[in-house]
């Protein structure tokens, strides 16, 4: 081997060491560097990804748009006459609660965003959001849609006002979970590569004789500092015993081919 | 020489930006066209060795910053098996070894005969796609290759070849506005040709 080859070798192999033995703070340094440097490149690319999207669907969906934009008048009509008939009500049952000094119901406080690029990795399931710091959004934040749960915060892009939600169907978002109509909890993640057409999501740690059948809907305990409880995770597709326990496998409530609209829980009154 | 080399390093850089902006096919069962890992394993076939392993390391460490997910979080008595992740940096490992199997057949690419590299750079996707995914299980702890994982490296594999003449040929037009001959025996057999 040629002197200048092997001298290569030794830097090439000394350079991965070095970057074997990175801490996970100097990770998401190096990350954030990364991002950085690639934001004049991603903000004009996800514009006209965002434009190019919006204009596709536009064209393919302006004969369906005209009809449901009629549709949806109507409706909009019938719902304030109940929107007001339910402010009505809404303001009597506050003062009732008032009066009976009652808690106050759960609530969400959270923040719209759109889903404005795919991640080009193979194996991770990550997106990213155009909702962040501006908005108060924070890492290890929940990210649900009107379907379900989708995910959590990963990753916040510094000035960017962008964030990375790293999506369920990753095993690496792991969400205490819980079935309803039975004592049964777990934990489910979602697993890489190894799905055939709809991605499932493995609900684990169940115990061995657990009685659950095809159908029933999977929630979030709400345990674990992170997700809020009774999100609806998804619906029981099989059940696997085993010697030690027993796992299920969840078909997701949420389609995630199809991501558009999704909220960052910023905050979830106890 | 230097010019070409810092050629292919900022073009690799380039793939990175193009690489974001890459959509999954999802009528061909997700696949991707890997545009890094592709001009990668084409450079890597009309360079030298320590040019190589510099591409590599760059192409490994960047891929790695962009990928790495952060630490899981929550209360640790609920997730009591936190998912290991696989550590940073395992991907310069991934490009060095892809690399040297491309320098490989450095010989036949001299003589001319890159269709050879720019089928050897599908297999090469194919590999380091299989060794991703074997990393991947071995971490998880719990191997199970589904035939959809199987059809997903393929296409990615082939998708990605696809488009390796169209790399070559690029690196060919860089080469010749630097001067530089990366086919230096087929150069001299046209010369030899040439002087009968």
């Amino acid at each position: 081997m040629k002197p200048l080859n092997l001298i290569a070798l030794l830097l090439f192999l000394g350079g991965a060491v070095w970057a074997f033995t990175r801490s996970e703070p100097a990770v998401r340094e190096i990350q954030s560097a990364y991002y950085s440097a690639m934001a004049p490149f991603l903000k004009s690319g996800s514009k006209m990804e965002t434009s190019a999207r919006a204009f596709l669907k536009e064209t393919k969906h302006s004969k369906e748009l005209e009809v449901e934009v009629g549709a949806l008048r109507g409706e909009v009509g019938r719902l304030q006459i109940i929107e007001s008939r339910y402010r009505d009500l809404e303001r009597e049952n506050v003062q009732l609660r008032q009066a009976l000094a009652f808690k106050k119901a759960t609530n969400f406080d959270v923040v719209a965003a759109q889903v404005i690029r795919r991640h080009p990795t193979t194996w991770w399931q990550t997106v990213d959001i155009d909702a962040g710091q501006e908005q108060r959004v924070g890492t290890q934040l929940a990210v649900v849609s009107n379907e379900g749960l989708v995910g959590k915060i990963d990753r916040i892009y510094e000035k960017q006002n962008r964030s990375s939600v790293l999506l369920l169907t990753d095993e690496k978002c792991q969400v205490s979970a819980r079935v309803e109509g039975s004592p049964e909890v777990g934990i489910l993640s979602g697993q890489r590569g190894r799905f055939e057409v709809t991605p499932l999501l493995r609900l684990r740690f169940l115990s061995t004789n657990a009685a659950l059948r095809t159908g029933q809907r999977v929630f979030t305990t709400g345990r674990g500092g992170i997700f809020q409880p009774n999100i609806l995770l998804g619906t029981i597709d099989s059940v696997e015993k085993g010697p030690l326990d027993s796992e299920a496998l969840v078909k997701p409530a949420v389609n995630f081919a199809d991501l558009g609209t999704v909220f960052v829980v910023i905050s979830a009154a106890p | 020489m230097i010019r070409y080399s810092s050629i292919t390093i900022f073009l690799l850089l380039a793939a990175f930006v193009v690489q974001q902006f890459l959509p999954a096919f999802t009528g061909v069962h997700d696949s991707r066209i890997l545009l890094v890992q592709l001009v990668f394993l084409c450079s890597a076939v009309t360079v030298g060795q320590p040019t190589m392993l510099t591409l590599a390391f760059i192409g490994g460490f960047l891929w790695d910053a962009q990928s790495a997910l952060g630490p899981h979080g929550g209360d640790p008595e609920v997730y009591t098996q936190q998912v290991e992740s696989v550590r940073f940096g395992y991907s310069i490992l991934l490009f060095g070894g892809m690399g040297f199997l491309m320098q490989g057949i450095q010989p036949l690419f001299k003589q001319g005969k890159w269709h050879f590299s720019a089928m050897l750079s599908g297999i090469a996707i194919f590999l380091y796609l299989a060794a991703e995914y074997t990393i991947i299980t071995f971490v998880r702890g719990d191997f199970s290759l589904s035939k959809a994982t199987v059809i997903q490296m393929l296409f990615t594999s082939l998708l990605t070849m696809v488009f390796s003449p169209l790399v070559f040929w690029l690196l060919f037009l860089i080469a010749k506005l630097c001067d530089h001959s990366i086919k230096p025996e087929a150069g001299r057999k046209r010369s030899r040709a040439q002087s009968l």
